[in-house]
């Protein structure tokens, strides 16, 4: 079935024909219509779930945890200062190996108080241990948010849908929405493994751990963050197969022979898209490269993809304070082992912040910047700030 | 990062099959919980002692029959006292804060009624003590002492001068307040309890004291108050001028004085009102006047408000000098006041002007206050200004003999007399057992610290099986009205306006079991366990449980953190921290 459905109406319907089992969740724009959008569903019969209202989105998280390990599946969703509340029970999802899945709608930090769309609130949390998604279209959102829950299952690691608010959360576009039987077929029904609280055979869960024993756990979750990166491509093709959309961790479009390789991911990546070809019709050697995930960050992949580039245009939109933008850190990082030779010139953008566009313009002025220039002028450029 | 190759004997997380009993975490507390049923303002107010909290648990939960008994322990009259006690439970119910208070007086009446309707008695006292005791004085404390002497199981005659038991209960208050029917059928239980009623006797004439006390071993003197005081003007017996005593008189024997169509009545207490509202109904116009202003009028304000409701008008700052007519009166000569300094009662005096003025009557009733015929007293006992020289309890200086009621110096209502004939009861058994007298080790039989004193904690036959029982009364701020909704209170109804004044029908309505059943239900229970469970929800590790004994919960020591959350969430204060050594 095709409908034309907001970001977070596609969240919910991932959700919904996941058949999850629990929901706890509470309101924050632009997130409220997802879960209103849930509840909705289960008053119509479309899904079959207990709603857990609770009183902050520490308590979501805590509650989607405890019913992971009561032996369902569990989702929630929140956005900026929501995430932000639930920074600790983050952790803990990890640490407890609960297969919790969480859309993020990601949204400014305040102060000052924003709504709009902003990157710093996920990908601050990237040290929690959850594996992180990012969506360009409604599509992908969708679909990454039935592909979670396997990925999640598979693992035993929580796993974040990351979608832009505003620009995906309430912009409608057309979707292919599966079968429910396609996707059961699909997803296996939830198995809570070895962490499951069974009332017939009692046991205590995360108890206090010395230090002879807790970096061994540490080291198990590391070991399965190695193993996340082949299971990630693996559900991509299960998926690709059983409904016939493809993605990739780290996706390429025109970027064989650019001279200029953008590096973006959310609906950035989705505009560049159109900006490249714009530029590519007058005659501009660029394009781009998508990154679906952050977390397992898929340094292999990136090191391959970007050898031997001239000039990679990181655009991050957001920042670490005192630091460059975090996606232009993780890549520096990975790009460091190259040799000289290989290694190309890295240029921090940030755009974007707390809601303002990441245009055609936008991408163009980038470009022109990167193309135009013998080197970066700083290790991070703020583009389309109002300087007096 | 090699992880292939490489392995670690952990599980996925840390799981732990051993119980965690083994952690003793009950020795990180510093203050532990305690459960203490503490008093409940409401009973500590009671001037008659009842269980005001207990009686209102037991009607919502319909427990009807046990309610009754619960009131019948501390007080013989359910049925008088929720019709005409002025409720001062109510101004201290701590449900006022959150929204109104009980109707404590609805249910009250509610559960008197339902002992009259269902014929409830009392049955007699198994064993016979064998000692006889003199009451003289068949009024509300005379009655009490009574009752709950005869329920020890002592012989019991009480003595009056009038022809019918009751006191000012018959004699005082209108049958529109308190109907003829209830307060036979409330007194006439007490025959089957087997008291002697020996009417139309005067003690001190027409046998003597000497001849009592000697006759009896322990006499209570309950004679009441029922001296006019003096009123300072001339004229008082030319006709149609009243005193009010013996105006209600009149009244309550049904024989309609003539006290003609335009009525003055002087005074600003009940006994004014009462005199006020039943000219209205011998079809008067009637005024009341008073010297001072209604904001110091001792009448009890719903009173003054049902007198106004009738039609009775009010003259403030007014005082009597002169009566005018030949041999009946046809007018009154009033002096008008203002309000002065305050006098020893803390309200302002007030003070004559010298400004006279004429009102037209053809009737007149002195209603400025009753006290004490000092002559009618027993020569054995003292009396200083008009009151009994005895304590709280009724000893008076002669050992044999004991006070009560308005002799005493206690507000002069039926419910301080009630309370006063149960303490002399208390006080006459313990003399009668020879046991020591123990001021200190009865005030723990208190309610609170201020309250009467409750026959049920003595004969420890207490409503809610309490562990600990506290005197410290339960404040509004140390409930958790989280757990309680707003609802209003009950209101009287009354018979519609134009029939009150008709005749002498009661005018207030009584209320339905429904009615009675919802307002018991809003009564918070301040203070005593109602076992709603909250402790044993909240805590966070499963440390209370249910009370082996049966009743109620425990906190197992061992486990408590001591965090305080069960304390903080009971929601009417029957739990406490103490703070360890």
């Amino acid at each position: 079935m095709r409908k034309v459905i907001t970001g977070n109406v596609a969240v919910a319907y991932g959700a919904m024909l996941s058949d999850v089992q629990v929901v706890a969740a509470y309101p924050i724009t632009p997130q409220t219509t997802i879960i209103e959008e849930l509840a909705t569903m289960q008053s119509e019969g479309l899904a079959d779930f207990d709603y857990i209202r609770v009183e902050s989105e520490h308590s979501a998280m805590a509650a989607c945890i405890g019913a992971a390990m009561g032996g369902v599946r569990a989702f929630t969703a929140t956005c900026g200062q929501g995430l932000f509340l639930m920074h600790e029970m983050l952790h803990y999802a990890t640490g407890a190996r609960t297969p919790v899945v969480l859309a993020n709608v990601n949204r400014a930090a305040a102060a000052p108080w924003s709504i709009w769309s902003d990157q710093t609130d996920s990908v601050s949390q990237r040290e929690t241990g959850w594996i992180q998604l990012y969506c360009e279209g409604n599509q992908e959102v969708l679909d990454t948010t039935i592909m979670a829950f396997k990925i999640a299952e598979r693992l035993r690691l929580p796993v974040m849908v990351v979608l832009d608010a505003f620009f995906l959360s309430h912009t409608a576009e057309p979707v292919d929405i599966p079968e429910r039987e396609r996707v059961r077929g699909f997803l296996p029904p939830f198995d809570p493994g070895d962490i499951w609280l069974d009332p017939d055979n009692p046991k205590n869960f995360g108890g206090i751990t010395m230090t002879d024993a807790y970096m061994e756990f540490r080291w198990q979750i590391q070991r399965d963050m190695e193993k996340a990166k082949g299971i990630i491509t693996e559900v991509h093709e299960e998926f690709a197969e059983a409904f016939g959309r493809g993605y990739r961790q780290v996706d390429e479009y025109r970027a064989q022979d650019a001279e200029v390789v953008l590096v973006v991911s959310g609906t950035a990546a989705s505009t560049s898209r159109d900006a490249i070809d714009y530029l590519r019709e007058k005659g501009k050697g660029v394009g781009m490269v998508k990154l679906k995930t952050l977390r397992p960050f898929p340094r292999e992949e990136v090191i391959d993809t970007l050898r031997g580039k001239k000039k990679v245009a990181v655009i991050d939109r957001n920042f670490s304070p005192g630091a460059t933008g975090i996606w232009a850190q993780e890549i520096r990082s990975a790009l460091y082992e190259l040799p000289d030779a290989e290694r190309p010139l890295l240029y921090g953008y940030i755009a974007g912040l707390g809601g303002r566009d990441i245009s055609v313009k936008t991408i163009e002025e980038i470009y022109e910047k990167t193309s135009r220039s013998d080197g970066p002028d700083d290790v991070d450029m703020w583009i389309g700030v109002n300087y007096v | 990062m090699k992880y292939i190759d490489r392995r670690v004997s952990v599980p996925l997380c840390a799981i732990s099959i051993n119980p965690g009993l083994v952690n003793k975490t009950g020795t990180w507390k510093f203050a532990e919980p305690h459960f203490v049923d503490q008093t409940s303002p409401c009973n500590q107010q009671c001037p008659a002692g009842e269980d005001i909290t207990g009686y209102m648990y037991l009607v919502g939960q319909e427990r009807f029959e046990e309610a009754w008994r619960l009131i019948m322990e501390e007080n013989p009259f359910p049925a008088i006292m929720g019709r005409v006690c002025f409720h001062t439970c109510e101004e201290q119910c701590n449900r006022k804060d959150h929204d109104e208070a009980i109707a404590i007086h609805v249910v009250e009446r509610f559960i008197g009624d339902y002992g009259i309707s269902k014929g409830l008695t009392i049955e007699p006292p198994k064993d016979e003590r064998g000692k006889k005791i003199a009451i003289v004085g068949a009024g509300p404390a005379g009655l009490s002492a009574a009752y709950q002497l005869r329920r020890m199981g002592y012989a019991v005659t009480v003595f009056d001068s009038n022809d019918k038991p009751g006191g000012m209960m018959r004699y005082g208050i209108p049958s529109y307040r308190l109907p003829k029917e209830i307060l036979d059928s409330e007194i006439n239980r007490l025959h089957h309890l087997g008291i002697g009623l020996t009417m139309g006797v005067r003690v001190g004439k027409d046998i003597s004291w000497d001849s009592l006390a000697s006759e009896h071993d322990a006499v209570f003197v309950a004679i009441g108050a029922w001296e006019e005081a003096r009123a300072g003007i001339g004229g008082l017996n030319k006709g149609g001028v009243f005193n009010a005593l013996a105006f209600l008189r009149e009244v309550n024997l049904g024989k309609g004085p003539q006290i003609g169509k335009n009525v003055v009545v002087i005074g600003g207490g009940n006994s004014a009102i009462d005199c006020a509202r039943s000219s209205r109904r011998l079809g008067a116009e009637v005024t009341i006047a008073y010297r001072r202003t209604e904001t110091e009028m001792p009448a009890h304000p719903e009173e003054v408000a049902l007198a106004k409701e009738e039609g009775v008008q009010f003259l403030f700052l007014a005082a009597p000098k002169k009566i005018a007519g030949r041999r009946h009166i046809t007018g009154l000569t009033l002096e008008k006041m203002v309000l002065g300094e305050e006098d020893f009662s803390g309200r302002r005096r007030p003070v004559p002007t010298g400004e006279f003025f004429e009102m037209q009557c053809d009737g007149m009733i002195m209603a400025v206050g009753e006290g004490t015929r000092v002559d009618d007293l027993p020569p054995f006992i003292t009396h200083k200004g008009g009151v009994v020289e005895a304590d709280e309890m009724g000893h008076t200086m002669h050992q044999k003999f004991f006070a009560g009621g308005d002799i005493m110096d206690i507000p002069h209502t039926v419910t301080h007399a009630i309370g006063s004939g149960k303490r002399a009861a208390i006080a006459i058994d313990r003399f009668l057992e020879g046991k020591k007298w123990d001021q200190g080790s009865l005030d723990r039989f208190r309610w609170g610290e201020r309250g009467n004193v409750s026959l049920g904690r003595i004969n420890g036959t207490m409503l809610f099986p309490r562990r600990t029982l506290s005197s410290a009364v339960v404040a509004f701020k140390d409930m958790n009205t989280f757990y309680f909704d707003h609802r209003s209170r009950t209101k009287s109804h009354m018979i519609p306006l134009e029939e009150r004044v008709k005749g002498f029908q009661e005018v207030i309505v009584s209320p339905s079991k429904e009615e009675a059943v919802t307002e018991a239900q809003r009564c918070f229970i301040c203070g005593s366990c109602t076992e709603c469970g909250n402790c044993h929800i909240f805590c966070p590790e499963c440390a209370i449980k249910s009370d082996p004994g049966g009743y109620g919960y425990i906190a197992d020591m061992e486990y408590c953190k001591g965090c305080g959350i069960c304390v903080n969430e009971c929601p009417r204060g029957a739990m406490r921290m103490e703070f360890m050594e």
